[in-house]
């Protein structure tokens, strides 16, 4: 039987909200001055409640992981996965609760962290090991399985900013491969890098937690990657748990409950604040034109209408791409904007997805800002949600139409004249 | 149905004491090494000069000092050789002034790796400091060959107060980690101390005797040696080479004192707030 290795208990995450400015100083002394000389008023409210100036990012969150298990989280964006990685692997303080453990943890939640551009990537890789807490020794005795998996042996001596960005990924990904740790946690970093190198990743960890037992907390939008990978998992809304146990039933009773509808969303009108210091979204929306009725099918086009805030400074590229996955699944396509120099300020765009494109399915879209061609300034994951419906003209065919998309070129048979 | 073995780690939202952590900053030493040395050889990557800026920046300040306030605003140096008086007080306010400015943006400038990963906060200023000391001991070593050429023609000699340079050392170093972890977490949430703080640094090389010699301060204004812990330091170190004449010791153990009070305070807040400070950056 297996130990548990981590226990989180009763871990609540309280964040105040709203901009820091000529007054928060006021603010900051006056409540200070309550909770420490005055002493009538407790720094933090304890009821977990939604209010305008603060926000419960986890409320109450109990789990057990036992060793060897690899646990998934899911949950929809400011569902508190982030924020449960973060507080686990002691980025930031629970506001309440514990965390108990034991083993060395090792937080992977981007990749490449602490990479110097000036750096040659040997340097580098030695830098980043150390960060996630390897030892030069470690990492000298694994360094030629770790450039041997990276594959960029040839620009090992390069400053790591003449790299491309699929290069990058590969190197920093490389040493977190070979990480020498009980407890990873791993947020989203399999989204980078090219989908042959992601399989590549995948199936180290699946080495990694079958072979050598290493437990791992994984957080992915990719659910197909997330049931392979993990045998438990935990769900999680609003900052409440809401479901925990086999991965394969945790995965299924989200996308059944989560299957939800998102053609619109406003951001100048709510208080929540989407973006960086480099990018505001103001809006995003997917207008079907319908031609009949008012159901998306296969054969009506999509028009995406974003709008944003443009807060760049400088005068790089800016380009946007768009893509659109299967729910809880692949990548379907990505389509980009020609990168142009733009003015600050708000910028809105479109883009038309054809009829007759897209096979049925359950989709959503993320957008995501590129400064010269290759640093993500942004990315805003689910942005819309959609379903497809199947579109029968001709009643006579049957089945499901497998593919990722389903075109309007038929084939075309003719007798042929004896 | 809590089981037998032990937890080998905890993280609680109410930590009862403070620890340093001085095993945890151990196992990190690998990582103060790679920290230090990105910073130095990162600095110089892609320039002509590469490491010899070491050299030649503390000659362009001294040389830049001598012209300004031995030729145009005649500054008197009781005697010591304008270029040794000059270099010596850049040396040591340069170190110091660098030191503190490093360890302040701590939080701030490294904002990206700490929201990602977990490791005592306290490699950050180490790593700084010691990138700034390796600095600090070759213009220190050029300083020494320039001072012996003096030396030897007898322009200047050494006093009894040389033996204590490393401890005077030493108190600019502690001084200056002390100020700048209590001005780092405060800097993470108040984007104000930044214009403050250099504003603050330029006033405190004037009210300190860098480019001039402290005999020059009125009687009336002697508190100052009292109030500026650096002023001691600053003139033991001078007088360590040129005696000029006998420096109060209790100014030096006073200016220890408040040295040594101001890092344990810092170091306390610092660890408090190395991890919570990331919630308001």
């Amino acid at each position: 039987m297996s130990e548990i290795i981590l226990r989180v208990e009763n871990v609540s995450k309280y964040y105040k909200l709203g901009v820091l400015g000529s007054s928060s100083l006021k603010k900051d002394l006056q409540s200070w001055w309550r909770t420490n000389i005055s002493k009538n008023q407790i720094a933090i409210p304890i009821e977990k409640k939604e209010s305008k100036d603060h926000i419960w990012a986890l409320k109450d969150i109990n789990f057990e992981i036992n060793e060897g298990d690899c646990l998934g989280i899911v949950g929809k964006n400011g569902s508190g996965k982030s924020t449960l990685l973060k507080t686990v692997s002691r980025i930031v303080p629970p506001t309440t609760g514990s965390i108990k453990g034991r083993g060395k943890i090792t937080s992977l939640l981007e990749v490449g962290t602490g990479f110097h551009p000036e750096l040659s990537g040997r340097e580098n890789l030695y830098l980043n090991g150390q960060i996630l807490g390897m030892s030069k020794k470690e990492i000298t005795s694994k360094l030629d399985e770790i450039i041997d998996f990276s594959g960029v042996e040839r620009f090992l001596d390069t400053p790591v900013k003449r790299y491309s960005s699929g290069m990058y990924v590969r190197l920093a990904f490389s040493v977190a491969a070979h990480l020498n740790t009980d407890i990873l946690i791993v947020d989203e970093v399999l989204a980078v890098g090219d989908s042959e190198f992601q399989k590549k990743c995948i199936g180290k960890m699946q080495d990694v937690t079958q072979k050598s037992g290493k437990t791992i907390l994984f957080v992915s939008h990719n659910l197909l990657a997330l049931e392979n990978l993990c045998n438990k998992a935990i769900c999680l809304s609003k900052g409440n748990l809401v479901d925990a146990g086999d991965a394969k039933s945790v995965i299924s009773n989200y996308l059944n409950k989560e299957k939800v509808e998102i053609l619109e969303q406003n951001f100048q009108l709510t208080d929540t604040y989407v973006g960086n210091e480099f990018i505001a979204m103001h809006s995003i929306s997917l207008k079907p034109q319908y031609n009949d009725f008012n159901i998306i099918d296969t054969s009506i086009p999509l028009l995406i209408n974003f709008s944003f805030l443009n807060k760049m400074l400088g005068s790089d590229n800016l380009s946007v791409h768009v893509l659109l996955y299967y729910y809880g699944g692949d990548c379907v396509f990505e389509t980009r904007s020609i990168p142009t120099v733009y003015a600050n300020g708000k910028i809105n765009g479109t883009c038309l997805i054809p009829g007759n494109f897209l096979n049925d399915g359950h989709y959503y879209i993320s957008i995501s800002f590129i400064r010269n061609s290759s640093k993500v300034l942004y990315e805003y994951t689910e942005a819309l949600v959609f379903d497809v419906a199947d579109y029968r003209e001709d009643k006579s065919s049957f089945g499901k139409w497998i593919g990722a998309v389903r075109p309007n070129f038929p084939v075309h048979l003719e007798e042929a004249l004896m | 149905m809590d089981q037998e073995f032990k937890w080998e780690w905890e993280l609680s939202a109410n930590k009862k004491k403070i620890q340093f952590g001085l095993k945890e900053l151990w196992q990190y030493r690998g990582l103060i090494q790679s920290f230090a040395r990105k910073e130095l050889i990162a600095g110089y990557q892609q320039t002509i000069m590469g490491l010899s800026w070491l050299v030649i920046q503390p000659i362009l300040t001294t040389l830049f000092y001598l012209l300004v306030f031995s030729r145009i605003v005649k500054v008197s140096t009781d005697g010591v050789p304008p270029l040794l008086f000059y270099m010596s007080g850049s040396l040591l306010w340069g170190f110091f002034s660098e030191c503190l400015t490093s360890t302040m943006f701590t939080f701030k400038h490294n904002a990206h790796i700490f929201s990602k990963v977990y490791f005592p906060r306290l490699v950050v200023p180490i790593s700084m400091i010691g990138t700034h000391a390796f600095r600090f001991s070759i213009q220190f070593i050029l300083f020494l060959l320039i001072y012996t050429y003096y030396w030897i023609s007898g322009a200047v000699h050494p006093s009894i107060y040389i033996l204590w340079l490393p401890i005077v050392i030493l108190g600019t170093v502690t001084l200056a980690m002390g100020l700048g972890m209590i001005v780092s977490i405060y800097l993470a949430r108040y984007n104000d101390l930044e214009p403050f703080m250099n504003f603050f640094l330029r006033l405190l090389m004037f009210v300190t005797p860098v480019v001039y010699p402290a005999s020059l301060i009125p009687q009336s204004y002697k508190f100052l040696f009292w109030a500026n812990p650096l002023i001691p330091l600053m003139e033991y170190f001078k007088a360590g080479f040129f005696f000029t004449k006998p420096v109060n010791m209790s100014y030096l153990f006073i200016s220890f004192f408040i040295t040594s009070l101001i890092f344990l305070c810092g170091l306390i807040y610092f660890k408090k707030k190395e991890l919570s400070v990331m919630d308001t950056i």
